[in-house]
């Protein structure tokens, strides 16, 4: 066992005022910089006549929230399948998760325009699940699939395939470019309606991840010890399947497919605090709000006035992480 | 090893000419504007020249067929090689990232040299090529670079590096086409899908030197394939030099990847099933696969090219989602079958 190298709980104490210096500077810097009298009046006493106040309270707040949150859906999602797995390299985004969630919103918007935004929600949770059962069970059936290599080409194989299918459907009944404004990020059209939508699914998903994080950590010291010790090994792995879909659904549903986040932040985690889950999963999911929310002010700078995608900036950082990864772990086992 | 009777290897070798005659016959005759076989033949010997036919044969079909051809030839041949040098039946070229530092290259191209790609200069068609080359070759340098540990070369961890890398190029491929004007961020896009669309004569003979010179060389290394299959110090003992030669024939593959990619932007999976197929059809010994593969190959672009035409007409699919939507589901079905 490793030793825990810094305790959680300082992070847990520093949360609020790193969340706070988090917001105010997403607020403050973009486009239109904005100062911090402004953004207290904006909150305190809204006025709507005041264009500041109209951005502040429409589109930079719901923006950050909306980074935070998706970060910590996505470093949980990862934490549950990296524990899972036993793969150090299982992120939801190379696993058919958000392909998956892609090819039903296609299908959707060609044959059910009208859907509601809630119902879009639904279906793209139906297609996360899509995503990664398909992935699970092919690596089920093949001999090795759930090795970390095997487990990563079936995923990427698998998410071209749906990628190339929803993109054929697209172009068939051209809906192209609707579809590539609903999955390509859009952390910036951030809608403080969906927020709100995707709060209770959210809270399942937490909790879920929060309530099994004794039973990944010990499923992650294999399968054979997990049930000897009395675990039931499937139900363990069926419900965090399922947390893994409910947060990288509703993360898709918000914000379309933010790579390496999944990947990056709960190696990171284990890095600094060891390598319990019952702490892996909380602070994934701070590290993870903050490092998507970090990345979101930083893509408004790179290429200013213009704004990146957010996935240039996570694949910035994720690419070499990735490297580092392979380049100690190499193409071992478990992590 | 099993070694099939020669007749086999003359059948399979009958079978996919006639597949590929038989797609080349249908693409040529049908389409927007349809055309007898009788004026084909005829245009195409010279006998009696019509405009119109000239224009259509000439101009729109025949180039997209022979771009289609070449580079299922190249694809399929690169596939076979990287494999065995992979050790690993699901490496592609794809997958190791070489179409993406290709495709960033050529996007980093178009960008430098905005507007003058659709035109006619010679010189910016020759050297699109040579662009996708560099990009393919920094893509593989880093590779190499990070999958080799004190000397040795781990196929596994050579996969996992080329999945990292072929996503960091993807997303400077991202930035750099935000960079571009629309009319060169249309071309970048319709590029980048693998689509040959826009197939001329000049594209194909910017193609052609790669191939004619790439392609031999590797056929000829077929028995250091073989050898290579073995385990790393059993072939070391049969006197081949393993790291060399892996490098000769990454470079040989990585040139062919680059010159299709060039042209026809990341066509991915046929350097994946082109040699599965082959391997099923005529054994194991890269003697036979690697010329099997590229006909296999072959097979597939202008099969893929045809159905993108024409099924969802007049709409057009590009080329490389036609052969994923068909060739997953074919090499999963593989997959289970045979266990691997």
């Amino acid at each position: 066992m490793q030793k825990r190298r810094l305790n959680p709980v300082v992070l847990f104490a520093a949360a609020p005022l790193f969340i706070a210096v988090t917001i105010l500077a997403s607020v403050m810097y973009g486009a239109k910089s904005i100062d911090v009298s402004t953004i207290t009046a904006a909150i305190f006493h809204f006025d709507t006549d005041s264009i500041d106040h109209q951005i502040i309270v429409s589109s930079r707040l719901p923006r950050v929230i909306g980074a935070l949150l998706i970060g910590a859906f996505l470093a949980v999602s990862g934490a549950l399948m990296q524990g899972m797995t036993r793969n150090y390299l299982a992120s939801p985004s190379i696993m058919g998760v958000s392909d998956g969630s892609v090819v039903v919103i296609t299908l959707c918007m060609v044959f059910m325009p009208n859907t509601s935004s809630l119902g879009l929600i639904f279906y793209s949770l139906a297609g996360s699940a899509l995503g990664a059962g398909l992935v699970f069970f092919i690596a089920w059936l093949l001999p090795g699939g759930m090795s970390p290599v095997r487990l990563a080409i079936l995923g990427t194989i698998i998410g071209t395939f749906l990628g190339c299918v929803s993109q054929a459907v697209a172009t068939y009944y051209q809906v192209s470019q609707t579809i590539s404004f609903w999955y390509n990020a859009r952390l910036h059209q951030m809608d403080p309606g969906m927020i709100k939508l995707i709060i209770p699914f959210a809270v399942v998903g937490l909790a879920l991840a929060i309530i099994l994080s004794k039973s990944i950590t010990i499923l992650s010291m294999g399968d054979d010890v997990a049930t000897s010790l009395g675990q039931r090994t499937g139900w363990v792995k069926a419900l965090s399947i399922l947390s893994v879909v409910i947060l990288t659904g509703i993360s898709v549903a918000l914000a379309g497919k933010i790579a390496f986040v999944g990947l990056l932040v709960p190696h990171i985690t284990r890095f600094l605090f060891g390598v319990d889950y019952r702490w892996i999963i909380p602070c994934s999911a701070l590290l993870g709000g903050f490092f998507l929310a970090w990345c979101d002010i930083l893509s408004r700078f790179i290429n200013s006035p213009f704004e990146t995608p957010i996935g240039v900036v996570t694949a910035l950082f994720g690419v070499p992480f990735f490297l580092y990864l392979i380049k100690t772990k190499g193409g071992g086992k478990h992590a | 090893m099993p070694e099939p009777q020669r007749g086999r290897l003359w059948a399979v070798i009958f079978i996919s000419s006639i597949i590929i005659a038989a797609a080349v016959y249908i693409s040529l005759t049908n389409g927007a504007f349809d055309i007898s076989v009788m004026d084909v033949v005829k245009t195409l010997l010279r006998l009696d020249p019509v405009h119109e036919h000239d224009l259509v044969i000439f101009d729109f079909r025949l180039p997209r067929i022979v771009i289609a051809l070449l580079l299922g030839l190249g694809l399929g041949i690169a596939g076979a090689v990287i494999q065995g040098i992979a050790r690993n039946p699901l490496a592609d070229p794809g997958m190791l990232g070489i179409n993406a530092g290709a495709g960033t290259a050529m996007v980093l191209f178009m960008l430098l040299f905005h507007g003058s790609i659709t035109g006619t200069g010679w010189l910016s068609i020759m050297a699109m090529p040579l662009f996708g080359l560099v990009g393919g070759l920094t893509a593989v340098i880093l590779i190499l670079w990070f999958a080799q540990e004190r000397g040795q070369l781990d196929s596994q961890r050579l996969i996992l590096v080329g999945i990292a890398i072929g996503s960091g190029f993807s997303a400077i491929t991202l930035y750099l086409s935000l960079k571009m004007n629309p009319s060169d961020f249309e071309m970048a896009t319709v590029w980048l899908t693998g689509s040959i669309y826009n197939a001329n004569w000049r594209y194909i003979s910017a193609m052609i030197p790669w191939l004619v010179l790439l392609i031999p060389l590797l056929w000829a290394k077929s028995r250091v394939l073989d050898v290579m299959q073995l385990q790393e110090a059993s072939s070391m003992g049969l006197g081949v030099d393993v790291h060399q030669e892996r490098k000769i024939l990454l470079l040989g593959s990585v040139g062919l990847v680059s010159a299709c990619v060039a042209v026809s932007g990341s066509i991915g999976f046929v350097g994946l099933i082109a040699p599965h197929i082959a391997r099923r059809l005529v054994g194991l010994h890269h003697k036979r696969v690697i010329p099997i593969s590229g006909l296999v190959g072959m097979a597939m672009v202008v099969v893929g090219d045809l159905i993108g035409k024409t099924v969802f007409a007049p709409a057009e699919l590009p080329v490389g989602i036609v052969i994923s939507i068909i060739g997953v589901p074919y090499f999963i079905f593989l997959l289970l079958k045979n266990r691997m």
